[in-house]
């Protein structure tokens, strides 16, 4: 399609056609900046604005032409409008008699049309929708917000900043391909414009353009042509930066850069690929104490203290973790998670810094070194996209409650949903309360229905209001979620089990298959470790499990009580080269701590770590992909785990993963 | 405190709110009485035990599940009547910059309490003051803070809200930045080099003042991994004298270990200045 030229008095044409029945968003000043926000006349535009940006330090300056796009991108990004910094994803309802129910919320956003995004902004679109629509799931409320913007204009950049690095970042600043519908260059007559779509060259019609002159378009060319000299910075080699980065985790520079850095959260707020966020129950109080609330989602960012923080423990306690997490994150594992690198190269998390920490700067000094002996994993293929009601809980019916121990219950629950392997996981919602990510111990299939069984310990608000459930009450579940046991790959060989407190609930599905199946698997182990004797899950099945001929059964208690005549010490002590047959195979869950011990111990007794299987556990909110919170290097655990074979897990036990 | 599901049960036995003061001047406790719509529901949710803004009921000393302390710990008295509401409560929450950090009366701290008796009082001697006005955790165990000066009141709902239902309060340990971010502030500090705490300092104010383009002076206290120093560097950067960056740091939670820390450091290296170590001489 060949350009067009719009002259700059009919400005206005091309505003009253983007606002023909939509909103229009696009660049104003606003608090000194340009920020992105509604327009509705020309003037509206920041004609005869730039700006000047360096590390920590932003200015509006007053431009020497009447340009209506001189500037480089300000604080706000289009982020704001695809994924607001607050919404509600459901609204829940818990009656007096125990009965509960969701509603998804899902808005009906009105027709947008953008006017002057950048290369940049642009590329940030494609990395998110990576995240929320080509991911494990597809969030609606951003889906229903993507397909409302139906026509976007991009303005090409020729006033870039000092601290824009789009040329190195591969993003801009031309537009590449159709990810507008109209692509604008703008020189002080005007703009030259090209439509890359269908609806863009219909746009291009209904406006008073003509065709454009020799020298408009030498002049376009060659300011596209410095700002694209100006953005090739050549201080960021993006290629294997990922690798170099993760052969970094030990440099001083993360030091130096905490000591600096204030872990306020600023560059993942303007960042505008950061996608992580918090989940809460709000809504009036006078509602929640009538039992309804709104399950809201929140902007989070992994310099704050919760995002990584588990009950009684936080792998990112300090701002080092935390600086570390961003940085590889964004440059690095980002790639192995969604196929994309996190930089879009627009700058903003270095003008925005408070503290003037140049994100370049040190992604400069801690990459320059070797890359990587541990190579990372490959983005996953776009998972089989559930649907948006598996987003949403479903209310399921308490049957029964066995207490376990003194603060563990099993709950037995008759789902309507689709039956979960051994391993899997459902996320449980009580509304007022709160939702917790909750392995299934146990599932029985029935026509029309699942009962499932979820063993569960009270160490926080919403753990212990699920423990304190009755019979006949109902709670939330959505689910199953994640990658469970990989039973297949066990077959024929010998099994070792090894379970410490409660991670014997996530492995009980796996046991009792195993214990069902003695051709298939003619030698399961199983080495239990819990503090006390009363501790013990499930006692009375593990009788019927040592009924079995196929089957070994050890014990272990940290402090044994009156009368205990088995085993006491940690279950790593029971793990000797002699207990565990030639050619094992083993599954392992605990706590993190007992699993990297437990895992060096197998090692020790012949079990590689390509024969181990471990199940993490971390903070997670969407159990999706979406909320960024149970990130481990290049690893998604909602997605990628909560199984992992211990080979995958190259990060256990460094110290910030 | 634990009442979810609502059950009838529950209703007939609500649980028993006090609400005491110590060393403060009553705004935080103002509060909770200007909650007026929200306040309704919490009203017939809760028995107000002890409360000397709204009730004129008299406190039957029996047990509390929540008790609101607001105030530092600056008398003898103030202290054994904290050490009575603990030993009564189930749930200790502090409210305000003063219960929590010391607030504006421990600015008096370090100086000579004697002598500035004798400078605000005629008859010191009938004044029964501690040394340091002190947090009321340097005390008791307390269970949760309401930080501010005064508090927030959405903080305040969300508090007593999620005690009610039994579930996690959302008092989130974040900086005012991301709040700031969030409610879509243009930064006060890159854009117009105003001097802002908001990095270092303890959200849930909505970061009120930066909404209203100043920059957040710390009413909340500092956060988890306060890094004042980098922040005092700033502000020395940018022209400030030791004495400045002290002011801001003792504003209203000058006593929080972190901001104090920091005051006197930045006090120290205005000594350091202005007296050259002999090396640093020509
Ligand atoms: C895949 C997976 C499977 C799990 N299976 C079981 C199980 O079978 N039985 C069992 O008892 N527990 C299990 N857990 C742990 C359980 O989810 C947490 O104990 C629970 O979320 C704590 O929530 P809380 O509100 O009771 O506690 P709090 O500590 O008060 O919660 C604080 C906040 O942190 C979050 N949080 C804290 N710890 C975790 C965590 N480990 N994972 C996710 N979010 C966390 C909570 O959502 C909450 O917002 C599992 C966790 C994961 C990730
Ligand atoms: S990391 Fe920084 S430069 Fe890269 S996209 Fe995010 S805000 Fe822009
Ligand atoms: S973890 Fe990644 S996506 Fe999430 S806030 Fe940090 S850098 Fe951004
Ligand atoms: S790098 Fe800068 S913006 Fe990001 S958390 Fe640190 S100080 Fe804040
Ligand atoms: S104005 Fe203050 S609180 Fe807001 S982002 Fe800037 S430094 Fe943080």
């Amino acid at each position: 399609m060949s350009a067009r030229f719009l002259p700059r008095e009919s400005l206005p044409a091309l505003v009253a056609a983007l606002r023909d029945g939509r909103r229009l968003l696009g660049p104003r000043v606003r608090d000194g900046a340009i920020t992105f926000g509604e327009l509705e006349h020309v003037e509206d535009l920041p004609i005869g604005v730039g700006d000047e940006q360096s590390p920590g330090r932003y200015r509006l300056r007053a431009r020497a032409d009447e340009r209506a796009f001189g500037y480089a991108v300000g604080p706000t990004s289009l982020k704001e409008t695809l994924f607001p910094p607050r919404e509600t994803l459901f609204r829940a309802e818990r009656r007096a008699d125990g009965k509960v129910g969701f509603v998804a919320v899902v808005p009906k956003p009105e027709a947008t049309a953008v006017l002057g995004a950048r290369a940049c902004e642009l590329a940030a679109i494609g990395v998110q929708d990576r995240v929320f629509v080509q991911g494990a799931a597809s969030e609606p409320r951003y889906r229903a917000r993507r397909d409302a913007l139906q026509l976007v204009v991009a303005v090409q950049c020729t006033s870039p900043a000092a601290t824009c690095f789009c040329g190195d970042a591969g993003t801009g600043p031309r537009v590449y391909g159709d990810a507008a519908d109209l692509i604008a260059t703008e020189i002080d007559a005007g703009l030259v414009l090209e439509a890359r779509t269908e609806e863009g060259a219909q746009l291009l019609d209904r406006l008073p353009t003509r065709a454009v002159a020799d020298d408009e378009r030498v002049e376009a060319e060659r300011d596209l042509d410095a700002a694209t000299t100006k953005t090739h910075t050549g201080r960021l080699a993006i290629e294997g930066l990922p690798e170099r980065l993760f052969a970094a985790l030990d440099h001083a520079r993360w030091d130096e850069v905490a000591a600096r850095c204030l872990a306020c959260g600023n560059c993942t707020s303007v960042c505008p690929t950061c996608f992580c966020s918090h989940a809460e129950e709000a809504g009036a109080t006078a509602g929640a104490l009538e039992g309804r609330s709104e399950r809201e989602r929140v902007w989070e960012s992994c310099f704050s203290s919760e995002h990584g923080a588990m009950h009684g423990a936080n792998p990112r306690a300090t701002t080092k973790d935390r600086y570390r997490q961003w940085l590889t994150h964004k440059l690095g594992s980002w790639v192995a998670q969604l196929g994309t690198s996190g930089c879009v190269g627009c700058g903003r998390c270095t003008t925005w810094c408070p503290a003037g920490i140049d994100l370049v700067e040190e992604a400069r000094a801690l990459g320059d070194g070797q890359v990587s002996a541990v190579a990372l994993p490959d983005a996953p293929p776009p998972c089989e996209t559930p649907r948006d009601e598996d987003l949403v809980p479903r209310a399921a019916e308490v049957l029964a409650i066995t207490a376990e121990t003194s603060d563990v219950v099993t709950l037995h629950v008759r789902d309507h949903g689709v039956a979960a392997e051994p391993g899997q996981f459902l996320q449980l919602s009580l509304p007022t309360i709160g939702e917790a990510p909750i392995s299934v111990s146990g599932v029985s299939r029935a026509e029309g229905f699942v009962d499932v069984e979820l063993t569960i310990r009270g160490v926080g608000a919403t753990t212990r209001a699920l423990t304190a459930l009755e019979a006949g009450m109902e709670l939330g579940v959505r689910g199953p979620y994640g990658r469970g046991w990989p039973l297949a790959a066990l077959e024929g060989a010998p099994v070792v089990i090894v379970a410490g407190g409660v991670g014997l609930a996530p492995l009980r599905g796996a046991i009792r298959a195993l214990v069902e199946a003695p051709d298939r698997f003619p030698d399961v182990r199983l080495f239990v470790g819990a503090r006390t004797p009363e501790d013990l899950l499930y006692p009375r099945e593990m009788i019927t499990w040592l009924e079995r001929s196929h089957v070994k059964l050890t014990v272990t208690v940290d402090h044994a009580s009156p009368g205990w005549r088995g085993h006491v010490g940690v279950v790593t002590r029971l793990l000797r080269r002699s207990a565990i047959p030639e050619g094992a195979r083993a599954l392992v869950c605990g706590p993190e701590i007992m699993m990297r011990f437990t895992s060096d111990a197998l090692v020790a007794a012949g079990v590689t770590h390509d024969r181990q299987w471990l199940t993490m556990e971390r903070h997670m909110k969407c159990a999706v992909g979406f909320c960024g919170r149970c990130q481990m290097g290049p690893h998604l655990v909602c997605r990628d785990g909560p199984v992992f074979r211990r080979d995958e897990l190259a990060l256990l036990g460094r110290e910030g993963f | 405190m634990h009442t979810s599901p609502p059950t009838s049960a529950a209703k007939s036995k609500r649980p028993r709110l006090g609400v005491v003061k110590l060393a403060s001047c009553d705004g935080c406790q103002l509060q909770l009485l200007s909650c007026e719509d929200e306040l309704l529901p919490l009203a017939g949710a809760v028995e107000i035990v002890t409360f000397a803004e709204a009730t004129s009921r008299r406190d039957d000393g029996g047990p509390l599940d929540v008790v609101l302390v607001e105030g530092s710990v600056s008398t003898n008295e103030q202290l054994a009547h904290l050490r009575s509401v603990r030993a009564r409560a189930k749930t200790l929450v502090t409210i305000g910059a003063c219960a929590t950090a010391g607030g504006i009366q421990a600015l008096r701290n370090g100086r000579d309490v004697k002598e500035m008796l004798r400078v605000v009082y005629a008859r010191p001697e009938y004044v029964d003051t501690l040394a340091d006005a002190t947090p009321v955790a340097a005390h008791v165990r307390v269970d949760h803070e309401l930080r501010g000066c005064p508090i927030a009141k959405g903080q305040l709902l969300e508090l007593l809200t999620a005690l009610l239902l039994g579930r996690r309060p959302e008092l989130r340990d974040e900086s005012v930045c991301v709040e700031c971010k969030r409610a879509g502030n243009v930064c006060v500090m890159v854009a117009s080099d105003t001097p802002c705490l908001g990095p270092i300092t303890h959200g849930g104010c909505g970061a009120l003042c930066p909404s209203f383009a100043r920059g957040c002076y710390g009413c909340f206290g500092p956060k988890e991994q306060a890094n004042t120093a980098s922040v005092a560097s700033l502000l020395r950067a940018r022209g400030e004298s030791g004495a400045e960056i002290a002011r801001r740091f003792r504003s209203f939670t000058g006593e929080a270990e972190a901001f104090a820390r920091e005051a006197k450091r930045a006090l120290e290296h205005d000594r350091e200045r202005v007296e050259p170590t002999p090396e640093e001489e020509p």
